[in-house]
C-alpha cells in the first residue's frame, strides 16, 4: 500500500519546532502489529515527537492511505515504548480500522497528534482506573504515567464483553487488577467489590468506556464522594478543534470533546439519559 | 500531487502571485473556508497572516448551541456535517477572535450567519465599524422567516436581504451561495443586484449517510452538508457558469480543493481566489500547503500564469 505523500516525520517535526509550532500531519513508520483478540489489534508506531509528548488520555488521528476514506480515525495512546515508539489498541469496526489492521511492520501510516486534553494525574492518590472494552487503552497510558510515582497506588477495574484482552498489559503496570466479563457483571460490580479498600479523601477515579458505563461510574463516584475524570468518546470530524462536530454538554457550556477534552471532570458533565441511549444505539 | 516538488509549508515565503477581491488585497489567492478554521485550533500549526484570507466560522447575533450529535459522517472522498453553526455570537467575536486575528496580521473575512433577515442585519450592523476586512453573508442556513427554506434558494428573498444589508455597511460584502438550487445564475444575479461586491461558491450540498446496523441516519439531524474532494467537479461547474453569466463579479471558488493543482482549476474556471475547507479537517496545514503549491506551480510553469493573466480561460 502506498503511503500518503505528506512530508516525512522528521522534517515536519523539525520545521514545526523551529517555527514554534505544533507538528502537523506526518507520515510515520509502523513497527509492530499483532492481534490481541478477535478483531482487536495492537499497533506500534515509531514517532519521536509522540513518544516525547503523550499525556495520558491524549489521542492521535490516523489517516487512511485511500482518499475515499479520508476523514481521520481517533485512537487513544495506550503506551509509550522504548525506541521512540507508541502503542495503540483498536478494534476493527469499519473500513478505516480494517485497513489499519492490515498494516505491517515497516509500512507507513499518516498521523496527527498528540491531540486533546488528558487526565490530571498531579495528586498523589489511590487511582481507580475503571475501563470498559476499548475504553481501556487511555487508562493503560495513565497507569504507565502513574507507575513508580511516590504516594500513588493504582487499582484497575476492567469490564469486557467476553475476552479480557487488555489484562496482561494493564496487570504489568498496576498494583491491583480486577476484571469481569458481561456474563458475570460489570465495572460497578467491581467497584462495589473494592469499596472496602477505598479511603474517600485519597481516591480518584479515572474512567473510559461506553457512555452508559461512564454515566454509571460517575453516579457511583458521586454517591461514594469520590472525584472522577471521564475520558469521553465521540464521533469526531477533524479531531483537533476546528470543525465543532464532537461536542458534549457541560456546566461550562457545549464543549469540544477533541480539544476541550476528551477528559472532563465527571461533575462538569451534563448526563442526558436520552442522548446516551441514542449515542449507543 | 504529481509533478510537484514537496515544499515546506511552514518556511517563510515571499508570495509572488497575489490577487484582489472586491478591492481587498490577498497576498495569495488561497483562503480558509468558513467553518473549517478556528484560531485556537489552527493558529498552532501555521502563521495565519500568510493566508490570502481567513474566513471565520459563521457569526450569529447571539450564541448558538448548534445541532445535536452526531454531527458528522464520512462520505466517499468527503464528509457530511450538520454542526448547525455553533458559535459564541457576535459580541464574543468582536472582543475575542477578531482582535486576535487582526493582531496576528490576518486578512479577515467575517462570515455572517442568521436564521432571519433581522439576524443578518444585526450582525452586519455590529460589524460595520469593526476591523474585519470583508463580510461573507452565509445565506444557506435554514431561514425561519422564509418558511424553513434557506434564503439563498429564493432569488427574491435573497435580493431583498442583500439590499437591506448593503445599506448597513461600506465593507466589501461577499455573498456565499448554496448549490442546492435549480438555477445558480438566478440567485447569483439577485445577490449582485442587491449590492454584493463578490460571490463565494459553493457551500455544501445536502446529503446523508445511513448506519447499516440500525437503518437510521448517522447524523442526528438526518441530513447535512457534503464537502470534500467528492464535490470538486460540481463546484467547478457552478463557478464556471456564474463566471460566464457575470464576467465582472469577483468570485471566490470553494469545493474540494486540496492542492495547488485543484486550486488552479478553479482560477481557470473564473474564480479570483479560492478557499480550502474540508482538506483542512484532514490536515491542519492544508490551506497553507495549497497556497504554497499554487504559488510555486505558477512560478515553475509561467505558461500557466500567462493563461490566467489573460483571464480568458473560462470563455
Amino acid at each position: 500500500m502506498k503511503p500518503n505523500l505528506f512530508i516525512s516525520t522528521s522534517r515536519v517535526e523539525e520545521q514545526a519546532q523551529e517555527a514554534g509550532r505544533l507538528p502537523g500531519r506526518r507520515t510515520a513508520q509502523v513497527t509492530g502489529m499483532e492481534p490481541l483478540d478477535r478483531q482487536v489489534w495492537r499497533m506500534i508506531i515509531r514517532d519521536p515527537y509522540l513518544a516525547a509528548h503523550a499525556p495520558a488520555g491524549a489521542f492521535i488521528n490516523l489517516y487512511s492511505a485511500d482518499r475515499m476514506t479520508m476523514m481521520p480515525r481517533p485512537f487513544g495512546i495506550s503506551r509509550v515504548l522504548e525506541g521512540e515508539q507508541i502503542e495503540i489498541i483498536f478494534a476493527v469496526v469499519g473500513q478505516g480500522t480494517y485497513e489499519f489492521s492490515r498494516l505491517q511492520p515497516d509500512m507507513a501510516v499518516d498521523l496527527l497528534g498528540p491531540l486533546g486534553h488528558g487526565f490530571d494525574l498531579e495528586k498523589p492518590a489511590h487511582y481507580l482506573l475503571v475501563g470498559g472494552g476499548l475504553g481501556v487503552p487511555p487508562l493503560i497510558r495513565a497507569a504507565q504515567c502513574l507507575q513508580g510515582q511516590s504516594g500513588v497506588r493504582t487499582t484497575a477495574l476492567l469490564g469486557y464483553r467476553d475476552h479480557r484482552f487488555a489484562d496482561a498489559i494493564m496487570g504489568s503496570l498496576t498494583d491491583r487488577l480486577e476484571s469481569i466479563d458481561n456474563a458475570s457483571g460489570d465495572v460497578i460490580t467491581l467497584l462495589d467489590r473494592v469499596r472496602g479498600d477505598i479511603d474517600p479523601g485519597r481516591t480518584i477515579i479515572l474512567t473510559c468506556g461506553p457512555l452508559p458505563m461512564m454515566r454509571a461510574v460517575a453516579a457511583w463516584a458521586r454517591k461514594a464522594g469520590l472525584p472522577a475524570q471521564c475520558c469521553m468518546e465521540s464521533r469526531m470530524g477533524c479531531g483537533y478543534g476546528t470543525c465543532v462536530a464532537c461536542v458534549v454538554d457541560t456546566v461550562d457550556g457545549r464543549l469540544k470533546v477533541c480539544k476541550d477534552g476528551p477528559v472532563f471532570a465527571a461533575d462538569r458533565l451534563i448526563w442526558n439519559t436520552d442522548e446516551d441511549k441514542k449515542e449507543t444505539r | 500531487m504529481s509533478g510537484l516538488t514537496i515544499m515546506d509549508p511552514l518556511e517563510p515565503h515571499a508570495w509572488r502571485h497575489g490577487t484582489v477581491v472586491a478591492g481587498t488585497l490577498w497576498k495569495n489567492p488561497v483562503g480558509t473556508a468558513s467553518g473549517t478554521f478556528n484560531l485556537d485550533a489552527c493558529g498552532g500549526y501555521y502563521d495565519v497572516s500568510q493566508m490570502g484570507a481567513i474566513s471565520t466560522k459563521g457569526v450569529s447575533p447571539v450564541p448558538w448551541e448548534g445541532n445535536p450529535t452526531p454531527r458528522t459522517a464520512e462520505s466517499p472522498a468527503g464528509m457530511v456535517n450538520s454542526v448547525g453553526l455553533q458559535n459564541p455570537g457576535v459580541d464574543h467575536y468582536l472582543v475575542d477572535e477578531l482582535p486576535r486575528l487582526k493582531a496576528l496580521g490576518a486578512n479577515v473575512i467575517t462570515n455572517v450567519a442568521g436564521h432571519s433577515d433581522e439576524d443578518y442585519a444585526t450582525v452586519v450592523e455590529r460589524l460595520a465599524d469593526s476591523p474585519a476586512d470583508m463580510l461573507e453573508i452565509n445565506v444557506s442556513c435554514p431561514n425561519v422567516s422564509h418558511g424553513g427554506m434557506s434564503v439563498g434558494t429564493d432569488a427574491k428573498a435573497l435580493n431583498r436581504l442583500i439590499t437591506r444589508l448593503r445599506a448597513l455597511t461600506d465593507k466589501p460584502m461577499v455573498v456565499k451561495l448554496t448549490p442546492n438550487v435549480t438555477d445558480i445564475v438566478e440567485v447569483a444575479r439577485a445577490a449582485v443586484d442587491g449590492g454584493a461586491d463578490a460571490l463565494s461558491l459553493i457551500n455544501t450540498l445536502v446529503g446523508m449517510r445511513i448506519d447499516i446496523n440500525t437503518g437510521r441516519p448517522i447524523l442526528a439531524q438526518g441530513t447535512g452538508g457534503v464537502s470534500g474532494p467528492c464535490i470538486l467537479p460540481i463546484a467547478l461547474s457552478f463557478v464556471w457558469r456564474v463566471r460566464q453569466a457575470l464576467p465582472e463579479v469577483p468570485i471566490i471558488g470553494i469545493g474540494g480543493i486540496d492542492s495547488g493543482l485543484t486550486a488552479l482549476e478553479f482560477l481557470y474556471a473564473g474564480a479570483n481566489a479560492v478557499e480550502v475547507g474540508a482538506a483542512a479537517l484532514v490536515d491542519p496545514v492544508a490551506p497553507m500547503r495549497v497556497a504554497r503549491e499554487l504559488d510555486d506551480l505558477l512560478d515553475e510553469r509561467p505558461e500557466l500564469a500567462d493563461l490566467l493573466e489573460k483571464g480568458e480561460c473560462w470563455r
